[in-house]
């Protein structure tokens, strides 16, 4: 029985996938309950999953969590969203025209290497501490990621299919919208699937310094008083949020792309 | 003999990245194509016939020289040139019906309706009318071909370019495929123009094979195939084999020739 579960490289059933999924969920609980309960570690450095699960019902029913929640989701994905109705549009002309590749690359290059908490303060001394400055951060952030990933989806598109629309008679218009973006959307909205995850990253990043709402700001403030219990509910619902988006993500492409389906 | 093609003094070289060597691929190189011929470029592998047809479907641009289609100077690509690839080039994101009738996307020349018919015809022609359905990562290397192929006679091309079609598929699909091939050439008489290093593939398919140097090409020798064995022959399988394979020969020993005069220069 166990012995089946261990052949080299061999597919295993997708119910058996699922059970040993949770199996990995229930052995981390067991282990850091077992570690929690057992005394060597004081619980305010690490509290039961019990506190903490107590903890996670006392923050919707007595601190208003949900509100914090909808303010994180929103930036999140207002900034996401910003990042890709510009960057999806420049990546296929950088991919396209080697000028605007050859203008743009070297300073996006130089861009997405500046740590973007360093920017932190910067924006806060342009944009103050309201909402545009997390904005910002989140953007910076995704933005000059997401550009080079999408310019490379494109040029990854076979020359083939290329070359046969032009002798189909398609123009250079006619050939971005009805070949080059169809073959190169499956692969860009997986990577528009691991941006949305980076802006998570920041986003607690811009909340922990300047914000008086949202998830990061909570957890921030709980921390003051010491509220581990608290402070890992919290992050564990952004774990579980990201979890959720990303199974939706990939529920939509399994969906839409169901042609690689071999 | 009627010109439909004229390729007239075409010559292409690559320069190497750092532009200090240069590789002439096809030295001052002329050719007639009649129309509704079939004409196989036969050579040594990398002898630049490739580059010649993709300079012909406007892929690739000369260096100098002309190539005119019924008379018309030809520069970029368009849909007079049909292409089909060596890789699979349909797409997966369409079913092969769609795939097959993206060929008359562009066409502004048939309503339609009848876009629809055309599809249906050529989707029977290639043998695929069972599989209309299916996404092209589900059918096999052959199929996906023969889409490519219907894909491309859809669109109405004047001449049809093929860079090796059958290069990458078994013994037994080419084989069915070649056939595949003569039957849609009798009813559609398509001038084409194929590339393979492929012998027999040649001689089989072929109304005139231009055998080419090593590179840079040039023309060699070019041989009036159905004067020796009559297509029809060939067609039904009823072929001279005898005639058959002395032509091989004659063909082999002529590229053999030129390989071994580029083993022996470098």
């Amino acid at each position: 029985m166990i012995k089946s579960l261990f052949v080299f490289r061999h597919a295993l059933p997708r119910k058996t996938e699922i059970i040993l999924g949770i199996f990995g969920f229930i052995l981390f609980l067991t282990i850091w309950h077992m570690t929690a309960s057992s005394g060597v570690i004081r619980p305010e450095f690490l509290p039961t999953p019990f506190a903490v699960a107590q903890a996670f019902v006392r923050l919707f029913t007595e601190r208003d969590f949900a509100s914090d929640i909808i303010v994180s989701v929103g930036r999140v994905w207002f900034a996401f969203l910003l990042s890709v109705v510009i960057a999806v549009p420049l990546g296929l002309m950088m991919s396209t025209y080697r000028a605007v590749g050859a203008i743009l690359e070297p300073f996006i290059d130089f861009l997405r290497y500046l740590p973007v908490p360093a920017l932190v303060p910067l924006l806060v001394i342009w944009f103050g501490v309201g909402e545009t400055s997390k904005i910002a951060v989140l953007w910076m952030g995704t933005f000059f990621q997401l550009i080079l990933l999408i310019a490379d989806d494109t040029k990854r598109v076979p020359t083939e299919y290329i070359e046969s629309g032009h002798t189909l008679g398609a123009s250079n218009g006619q050939i971005m919208r009805h070949i080059i973006i169809p073959a190169a959307l499956p692969n860009m909205i997986d990577n528009l699937r691991i941006t949305l995850g980076w802006c998570w990253t920041y986003l607690i990043i811009a909340e922990i310094v300047a914000a008086n709402s949202g998830i990061g700001h909570m957890i921030w403030s709980l921390r003051r008083f010491v509220k581990t219990p608290e402070v890992m509910a919290g992050i564990i619902a952004i774990g579980i949020i990201g979890l959720l988006t990303d199974q939706a993500f990939r529920f939509a492409h399994a969906r839409l792309f169901s042609y690689q389906r071999r | 003999m009627d010109k439909f093609i004229k390729v007239t003094d075409v010559t292409k070289t690559y320069w190497s990245e750092d532009r200090k060597t240069e590789t002439k691929v096809v030295l001052p190189l002329s050719l007639t194509i009649a129309e509704g011929e079939m004409v196989m470029f036969l050579g040594p592998s990398g002898c630049g016939k490739t580059t010649l047809m993709r300079i012909i479907g406007g892929l690739e641009k000369q260096d100098q020289g002309s190539i005119t289609l019924a008379g018309d100077l030809l520069a970029g690509p368009d849909r007079r040139r049909g292409m089909v690839f060596q890789s699979y080039s349909s797409f997966p994101w369409l079913r092969v019906r769609e795939n097959i009738k993206f060929g008359t996307r562009y066409r502004k020349d048939v309503s339609a309706a009848e876009k629809e018919e055309i599809t249906d015809h050529y989707m029977g022609m290639v043998g695929l009318s069972a599989y209309s359905d299916f996404y092209t990562n589900r059918i096999s290397g052959g199929m996906r071909q023969r889409v490519a192929i219907a894909r491309t006679l859809a669109s109405s091309p004047d001449i049809l370019l093929m860079d090796e079609p059958f290069g990458a598929l078994d013994a037994q699909t080419r084989e069915h495929l070649q056939f595949q091939l003569m039957d849609i050439n009798k009813s559609e008489k398509k001038t084409t123009i194929f590339v393979t290093h492929d012998v027999e593939e040649a001689i089989l398919l072929a109304d005139r094979v231009v055998i080419f140097s090593a590179r840079p090409a040039r023309v060699v020798k070019e041989i009036d195939v159905n004067a020796v064995i009559p297509v029809e022959d060939r067609r039904n399988n009823t072929a001279d084999m005898q005639k058959f394979f002395s032509l091989r020969n004659e063909i082999l020993e002529i590229i053999r020739a030129e390989y071994r005069q580029t083993v022996e220069a470098t």
